[in-house]
């Protein structure tokens, strides 16, 4: 068992944290938001945690654990700057559609590279190092991750099933529509964008701990691609379709790996399982559209069984009261 | 004065065409207007101005004396306005149910973190929403389908779901477009009922698009009649009927 | 103010701004007969210049199933070029009847084919990889000039105005690549079906234009200018690796929107701006001018500087 989780310990926390980016993608995508700025705010909430502390807060002795207390108050302001980032660019931004809007996240995460690249504090084309570790081994950060992502799909399991989420879903199946059934139309997909900005920010916080290192190769465009393929394969029209693309394809390349060291493997097929990894996302996205255009996972498995009351005087009485 | 909704000098261009021009007319409270015309005389554009989905160009649009002219579809809506489509928009992938419950947005006022967590006032609230959308699916004579999607219904199914969304919007001002369209003459006849009762029921004024004559003639209190974006003639069905202008615009239909 | 100086780096500007103008115009030819934007282009245009690597009969190195490989001949540059430019256009040929037809015939929303587009992108640049590795390729300038000097003097000799040879190289390529396509699409009967396809297909296939191969061809030629520019690119920095092309295509896409979606002249309004503007700016920032430029223009005018206005229908 310990074994085990030596060799896959990283690989599982890495994998509850990429399924909680899907589901960051996911939830602009609620409100049909093409979003792929997902990375820019990975890249934001890593920093955030990274220049906090290793600059801000107090040197950790040597053989010390970075206090855990630390860790939540960098992930409380990872979500407040992306929150306040989200309706700065969101609000104009998403007053585009389709094919604009998704160039103009691409754009997004593209600037955020760059100004990180340049900045000093960011650590420019280096990075920055040693950020301190508040676990003594990499599985333990699987005391967060865990129940983040669990809260995560609660939080958007509900969501699709309120007042807001129904919003959403109107606004997602037909802009016009929903507008002249009187859902404000910018309001709701800048709010759907927070929040999937908010989530990538906390989980690009932890991520900065659990890597040790944060630079600007995390969080760009091939992150934004590599997050679509969770969601598009996984399934695009209920939350536990990212979740599930999350997990699934972050433990495929050691899935593949596996594979690859079955005996009597031609050596092509071996290296090609090993090293293709983004060949085959690739090519998972490219088709995945055309045979999968529900992904995976489809709503049905929510099907709602029992058949609703009809008004009563009560609650009509309610109403008006 | 009892005008509901006046527009006034509306217009609407673009490109060089002149979709809307100049049109002028207003709709009392609680009557049903109809408003025909040859394809492309321009109604639904106007439709389109009235609910703010198309710019104005020139002129003013006021409800319940109030101006509307440069308000969003949202708060067009909010003010008290529904309408439905020519070409039917409903939410496709949602359930009837849903299409229904969606619409009483404004309605109701369950904020994202009340929602999450379930709050008593919210579940009081999902009640209240789920059995008033259920009564009007009723009245529509599809609560039986209720959980079935949008997009899987008959054209004429579809009809009366939109219409059952734009009612759970309690409005005061109905616009319908074309809602007879594919109808057979039986279901053209329980439409024109129908309206009729939901008028009464529902306290509305409603302003109707359709190509259908007998049933615009049967059906509305008052009738204006559109050729090429302009108002050619306005009165009551009688007097409209024998008016020469709208003979001639209708002979090449 | 040197002068020298000024004038280099506007020679540079305008080379860039010649290759992403080119560039850009393969987006644009395929965005106006279907309304898609085809990242894949990106992947083209890398492979491209693998492509006319490989032509030159140079080997590649150490890593990547083909290391050490070499083709048993070598063209001149010019003839690889071409040929490099003929294979790109097969390969965006393929491109289509694999994924962009089967798309159009469920009649996918352009967001979608978008995406599909991205996944292939993501795909072909990882199998270049796979099989040449992520070295840097460089074309030999001695092989490419062919007897022309390294440097041109287009001023005198107490005055001199110096430019890379290479520089005016991917100019002239890129004018006479503009030339023969405003050529072809204006003045040639295929020009004049790719026009009508672009107007409106139904009509255009009702006329008799079989659209089919229509689609074909432009595809081809988008194909074949992609494989050129990326070319022209490795001639100027170097082919630094499989995802060189990814970057440029994710500035392509600046080009043109800024020039405005579907619009020839935009395109090359566009590269050309986008190319000085990279140029002048600091080098610490250069990456970041284009998609500043995008997202204002997205803001500020979404259709672009050339563009129209596109009206949606209720």
């Amino acid at each position: 068992m310990q074994s085990f989780v030596d060799t896959y310990g990283f690989l599982i926390v890495t994998m509850t944290l990429q399924a909680m980016l899907a589901l960051s993608l996911y939830l602009p995508l609620m409100a049909g938001q093409l979003s792929l700025a997902t990375p820019g705010f990975f890249a934001l909430g890593g920093f955030v945690s990274a220049v906090m502390s290793t600059q801000v807060f107090p040197e950790v002795p040597a053989g010390e654990l970075f206090p855990l207390p630390y860790v939540f108050l960098e992930m409380g302001i990872a979500a407040v700057l992306c929150a306040i980032v989200a309706v700065i660019v969101g609000f104009p931004a998403l007053r585009l559609r389709g094919i604009y809007l998704a160039l103009a996240t691409i754009a997004f995460v593209e600037v955020v590279r760059v100004v990180a690249l340049n900045l000093p504090i960011t650590g420019q084309a280096v990075g920055i190092f040693g950020i301190p570790q508040p676990f003594e081994d990499n599985f333990e950060y699987i005391t967060i991750s865990l129940p983040m992502l669990l809260i995560a799909m609660f939080f958007v399991y509900r969501l699709e099933r309120s007042r807001v989420g129904r919003a959403f879903a109107a606004l997602r199946e037909d802009e016009l529509a929903a507008a002249a059934m009187g859902i404000a139309p910018t309001r709701y997909k800048v709010l759907a964008f927070v929040m999937g900005a908010v989530l990538a920010g906390i989980v690009g916080a932890l991520n900065a701990h659990l890597l040790n290192t944060w630079n600007t190769r995390q969080g760009t465009f091939d992150a934004a691609i590599l997050t679509l393929a969770f969601v598009i394969i996984g399934g695009s029209r209920t939350f536990l379709g990212p979740v599930m693309g999350g997990l699934l394809l972050t433990a495929l390349p050691e899935v593949l790996r596996a594979v690859a060291g079955i005996d009597g493997l031609p050596p092509i097929v071996a290296q090609f399982l090993t090293e293709g990894r983004l060949i085959i996302y690739g090519l998972l996205i490219a088709f995945g559209t055309l045979f999968f255009p529900q992904g995976l996972i489809s709503p049905d498995i929510f099907r709602r069984r029992k058949k609703p009351e009809l008004e009563t005087a009560v609650t009509k009485a309610e109403a008006v009261s | 004065m009892n005008d509901l909704l006046r527009i006034d000098k509306l217009t609407r261009t673009f490109g060089g065409l002149v979709a809307v021009n100049n049109v002028s007319f207003s709709v009392q409270d609680g009557e049903i207007f109809g408003l025909i015309g040859p394809n492309g005389a321009g109604k639904t554009t106007l439709f389109n101005l009235i609910t703010g989905l198309t710019p104005v160009t020139s002129g003013q649009q006021y409800y319940q004396q109030r101006e509307t002219t440069r308000l969003k579809p949202h708060q067009i809506a909010g003010l008290g306005i529904a309408r439905t489509f020519q070409n039917i928009r409903l939410f496709g992938n949602l359930s009837a149910l849903d299409n229904v419950m969606v619409a009483q947005h404004l309605h109701t006022h369950a904020g994202i973190v009340a929602g999450i967590i379930g709050t008593p006032g919210v579940r009081q609230e999902e009640k209240r929403v789920r059995e008033r959308a259920m009564t009007l699916l009723e009245r529509v004579n599809l609560a039986d389908r209720w959980d079935q999607k949008a997009r899987n219904f008959a054209y004429g199914d579809q009809r009366r779901l939109e219409i059952a969304r734009a009612l759970a919007l309690q409005p005061k001002l109905l616009l319908l477009d074309e809602p007879g369209a594919g109808m057979n003459p039986n279901e053209k006849a329980a439409l024109s009922g129908f309206i009729r009762q939901i008028r009464a029921d529902f306290n509305l004024t409603i302003v109707l698009i359709e190509h259908n004559v007998p049933m615009v003639m049967g059906l509305c209190d008052r009738i204006a009649v559109l050729n090429f974006g302009q108002l050619i003639a306005m009165g009551e069905p009688a007097q409209v009927q024998r008016d020469p202008a709208v003979i001639e615009a209708y002979l090449g239909d | 103010m040197n002068t020298t100086l000024v004038f280099q780096q506007l020679i540079n500007g305008l080379s860039l701004g010649m290759v992403y103008a080119i560039f850009a115009l393969g987006y644009t030819l395929v965005f106006s007969i279907l309304g898609i934007i085809n990242f894949a282009h990106s992947a083209v245009f890398t492979i491209g210049a693998y492509f006319t690597y490989a032509l030159m009969g140079l080997s590649w190195g150490f890593n990547g199933l083909l290391a050490q490989q070499e083709l048993p001949f070598g063209l001149p540059f010019v003839f690889a070029l071409l040929g490099g430019g003929v294979l790109s256009g097969l390969l965006a040929v393929a491109l289509e009847r694999l994924a962009f037809k089967p798309l159009r015939a469920r009649n996918a929303d352009p967001l979608l084919t978008l995406v599909s587009s991205l996944g292939l992108a993501v795909a072909l640049v990882n199998i270049i990889q796979f099989l040449v590795g992520a070295e840097a390729y460089s074309y030999p300038s001695q092989q490419v000039l062919a007897g022309l000097p390294p440097s041109i003097n287009l001023g005198t000799t107490t005055a001199p105005l110096i430019i890379p040879t290479v520089r005016v190289v991917i100019i002239i390529a890129s004018l006479v690549i503009l030339a023969v396509l405003v050529a072809l699409i204006n003045g040639s009967k295929i020009g004049r079906a790719m026009r009508a396809v672009a107007e409106d297909g139904t009509t255009a296939n009702l006329l008799g234009i079989n659209t089919d191969r229509i689609i074909l061809f432009t595809f081809f030629l988008s194909g074949f200018i992609g494989g050129v520019a990326g070319t022209l690119v490795g001639l100027s920095v170097t082919i630094t690796g499989p995802y060189f092309g990814i970057s440029f295509g994710l500035k392509g896409l600046a080009v043109i929107v800024l020039g405005g979606l579907g619009n020839i002249p935009g395109a090359v309004v566009g590269g050309l701006v986008i190319g000085v503007a990279e140029t002048l700016a600091p080098s610490s920032l250069k990456d970041a001018v284009a998609f500043v430029i995008l997202f204002l223009i997205l803001l500020a005018r979404p259709q672009g500087l050339l563009g129209r206005k596109f009206i949606q229908k209720v």
